[in-house]
């Protein structure tokens, strides 16, 4: 028998009881869908002139008949049909096991998300989003490999990171969208005409109570419901195959593999407290305060957004979901095989600088020793200086360069030491992607590697 | 201060030089009287009932203390005496004795200005007595002060020709209280340095910087520990036959962090012994037979059977301890020496044991 079924009896019952919960929800949409969403164009085929409800009615049928098949199908696991299939698994394990791809899509859903916010802030559209979400989480539940990352005690605080995140997100810009309107239309804000100020006592008061006894009964439940994951005694000597960081900090984990240590567990994170900090000194656009917008503050809205969204959660998820033993990348169905072999061969950008076929004729190769006017010291200098410049021409002569091109406009706005600290803040947020793409495209592992130094960027 | 007669605004001016510091020692009211600067009538009113109607306010002092500073403070002005001998000669001199009551001390005012200080201030405390009497001390109005110090601070005018010479006779005035005091002390000095021992603030940081004290010496005590349980840094791990050819040994891992290696390294068959601990972070690599590496699950660095790092982020080789042919013919390795390949130092004979 199988030692890893994808299906049993136990997992069967439990999507039962899951497509039950998406019945009953559905069924309320439903209701509601009939009520406010009227009917189809007449000249719609098929359906039209049908309420907009049929369709979530079909829907809510089908759920109760998924629920029902579950429920009664748990004597024969290994024979039941409704599973995903392997062409839908192998595709998606080879695009989420691809770091490149991943990243890319993360900064493209980055994108849309901001591109088409007046459209999918619709409640139907997000509504549709957040069933199509539900439902392929419980068909992937159907497999083995899923069901022990997902369903590991640990993760499911991320699993609903990832609901609550994407709820928060759709409150503000729906509100901004809407706020946006207004502003274009020249009607009073939301926050005008709806005034949802109330009384601290005994109204707020009333309702933090509320929220602190279900936080505590929910607190209470889960740590009954799930157990405290707890490992073996510590060993210096034995380190758990992976070893993952606190979920909160798998982000500075994942860029602990991309610089040295000093940079991603010290600049880097000063850089981001820094940063944070610096906001009210930069940001001086009064637009926004007090109510909800987007156009107002789109910069910094875009910008914090690309810092949490792609180079914060996404590399919470990846590192969760996606790393697995060796800090290998692992697809969401795939088998964490403790032996996958992955060509990870880095090199420094100082080989591949003096390596190359110009300069390794010019020069015969790297740089070694005291080679270099005796001195090892500016043997090695020499040897790291494409990185070293570089850096410095990175962090020196871009923040004027932006200035008077394309930030142009910013640069006038904000005043010359202003947006000095701000265009470094920026390149040192953009470091991160940067060096994680050299890294996946071109192997790269240093710009500058001085190892003897203990010095690598 | 001028040859005319003193306008009213000069003499609230004294007068609420003197007040101010009635909520001061009789000392220090003399020396700010010089200094004061009229403010306005009304203010120097105000000082002055308030003086008067907050006895409470005064360190020492009831009304009556605070009656003598004002009459005592008004007419101090001229008076320079620089020692004790200074202020008995100005008493002498202006003759006013010991002052007996509020009455002597405004005649001796409205009398000998010059005179008037040093009988207020070499003993304040008879001066107090003088003005227990709150019925009189009190009854005395404003206008009387002020009428009082006109009459003074007139007949002082000629005394005061030279302002900056008036120096203050702050010390001498203390000498003879600080003196009284002293006998006192000495008296009742065990009671006193049993309540100050006995205090909250004594005991509270007395028991502060004992306890500090204490956990500092146990901190110190806990650093030289009565046994040490870690490995030795030098330890024999087998004769060389134990180590079969291309092969790593994880044998050693768990106890002492090393992994012993026998491998060709430039046409050279070489025994030595790497560091179980990763360049990049310091977690623990393990060996794959399988792929012939050592990976990291931290971070996913790797590294050769040789030590050489070749993926993920670690930025250098892992370091080789000392390892040496001991004189019973088995391998001895010393951990308490590293050997790092990016310094050159694998060429040292110490770091390997050809086979």
């Amino acid at each position: 028998m199988n030692p890893h079924p994808d299906l049993t009896s136990g997992v069967l019952h439990g999507l039962g009881w899951y497509y039950l919960i998406l019945f009953v929800m559905n069924l309320l949409w439903t209701v509601r869908s009939f009520k406010v969403d009227g009917e189809f164009k007449k000249s719609t085929p098929i359906l039209g002139g049908m309420p907009v409800a049929t369709v979530w009615a079909v829907l809510t049928s089908i759920l109760l008949m998924l629920s029902a098949a579950h429920f009664t199908g748990g004597s024969s696991p290994e024979k039941f049909m409704i599973r995903l299939p392997e062409w839908f698994k192998n595709p998606v394990d080879a695009y989420f096991a691809n770091p490149v791809i991943y990243f890319a899509g993360s900064v493209g859903l980055y994108w849309a998300m901001i591109r088409f916010r007046e459209w999918w802030v619709q409640d139907t559209v997000a509504y549709t989003m957040l069933q199509l979400s539900l439902i392929f989480m419980g068909l992937s539940l159907s497999d083995y490999d899923f069901r022990q990352i997902v369903g590991k005690p640990d993760n499911v605080p991320i699993v609903a990171m990832l609901f609550i995140v994407s709820f928060l997100t759709w409150i503000y810009f729906k509100r901004a969208v809407d706020n946006d309107n207004r502003i274009a239309q020249g009607r009073p804000l939301f926050e005008q005409e709806n005034n949802e100020k109330v009384l601290v006592w005994p109204d707020l008061v009333y309702i933090e109570l509320i929220c602190m006894v279900v936080l505590t009964a929910v607190l209470v439940f889960w740590g009954i419901a799930l157990e405290a994951p707890l490992e073996e005694p510590a060993s210096s000597v034995k380190t758990p195959n992976p070893s993952k960081a606190p979920w909160y900090f798998l982000g500075l984990q994942e860029m602990l593999v991309y610089f040295d240590p000093w940079l991603a567990g010290v600049v880097l994170p000063g850089i981001i407290l820094g940063g944070l900090i610096a906001v009210p000194y930069i940001d001086f656009n009064k637009g926004g305060n007090g109510y909800y917008s987007f156009k107002e503050r789109s910069f910094a809205i875009s910008t914090f957004l690309f810092g949490f969204f792609p180079l914060w959660i996404a590399l919470i998820v990846l590192g969760t979901f996606l790393r697995g033993p060796n800090w290998n990348f692992y697809g969401i169905y795939e088998l964490w095989d403790v032996h996958k072999v992955v060509a990870a061969n880095n090199v420094n950008l100082s080989e591949f600088f003096w390596n190359s076929p110009l300069f390794s004729w010019m020069y015969g190769g790297l740089p070694k020793g005291d080679s270099f006017m005796g001195s090892p010291t500016l043997t090695l200098l020499l040897r790291e200086s494409p990185g070293i410049l570089l850096t410095l021409g990175y962090f020196a002569l871009l923040p004027p360069l932006l200035g008077l091109t394309v930030l142009r406009k910013y640069f006038v706005k904000m005043g010359i030491l202003r947006f000095l600290v701000f265009s470094n803040l920026a390149l040192w947020m953009a470091v991160l992607p940067i060096k994680m793409l050299l890294r996946w495209a071109f192997s790269l592992k240093y710009i500058v590697g001085i190892p003897e130094w203990f010095f690598n960027i | 201060m001028s040859d005319q007669k003193p306008s009213s605004d000069d003499i609230l001016s004294k007068i609420r030089g003197a007040a101010k510091p009635a909520g001061d020692k009789p000392a220090a009211a003399e020396e700010s009287s010089a200094a004061a600067a009229p403010k306005g009538t009304s203010d120097i009113l105000a000082s002055i009932k308030g003086g008067a109607a907050k006895p409470k306010a005064a360190a020492p002092a009831g009304t009556a203390d605070i009656m003598a500073s004002i009459k005592g403070g008004a007419a101090a002005k001229p008076a320079a005496p620089a020692g004790t001998a200074g202020i008995l000669d100005s008493i002498k001199g202006g003759g006013a004795a010991k002052p007996a009551g509020t009455a002597s001390i405004l005649d001796s005012i409205k009398g000998g200005g010059a005179a008037k200080p040093a009988a207020a201030s070499v003993a304040p405390k008879a001066a107090a007595k003088a003005a227990v009497d709150p019925s009189k001390a009190s009854g005395m109005s404003a206008a009387d002060m002020i009428k009082a110090a006109r009459t003074s601070v007139g007949g002082s005018v000629e005394a005061t020709a030279a302002p900056k010479k008036v120096a203050l006779p702050s010390k001498p005035l203390v000498q003879p209280a600080a003196a009284a005091k002293a006998a006192d002390t000495r008296r009742s000095f065990l009671s006193d340095a049993l309540t100050a021992v006995c205090s909250p603030l004594f005991v509270a940081w007395g028991s502060l910087i004992t306890a500090t004290a204490a956990s500092s010496l146990a901190m110190a005590r806990f650093m030289m520990p009565n046994v040490l349980v870690e490995p030795p840094t030098k330890f024999k791990i087998g004769p060389p036959t134990d180590y079969g050819a291309s092969t790593v040994s994880t044998k050693w891992k768990a106890q002492f962090g090393v992994w012993i290696v026998n491998d060709e390294i430039d046409g050279q068959q070489m025994i030595y012994a790497l560091s179980t601990v990763c360049t990049h972070l310091g977690c623990t690599p393990n060996w794959l037979e399988g792929e012939q590496k050592f990976k990291c699950p931290c971070h996913g660095s790797g590294f050769y059977k040789s030590g050489v790092n070749f993926e993920g982020p670690a930025p250098r080789p892992l370091e080789r301890h000392g390892i040496r042919l001991a004189e019973d013919g088995t391998l001895e390795v010393d951990k308490s020496v590293k050997f790092q390949k990016e310094l050159g130092q694998w060429d040292n004979a110490a770091c390997f044991v050809p086979v």
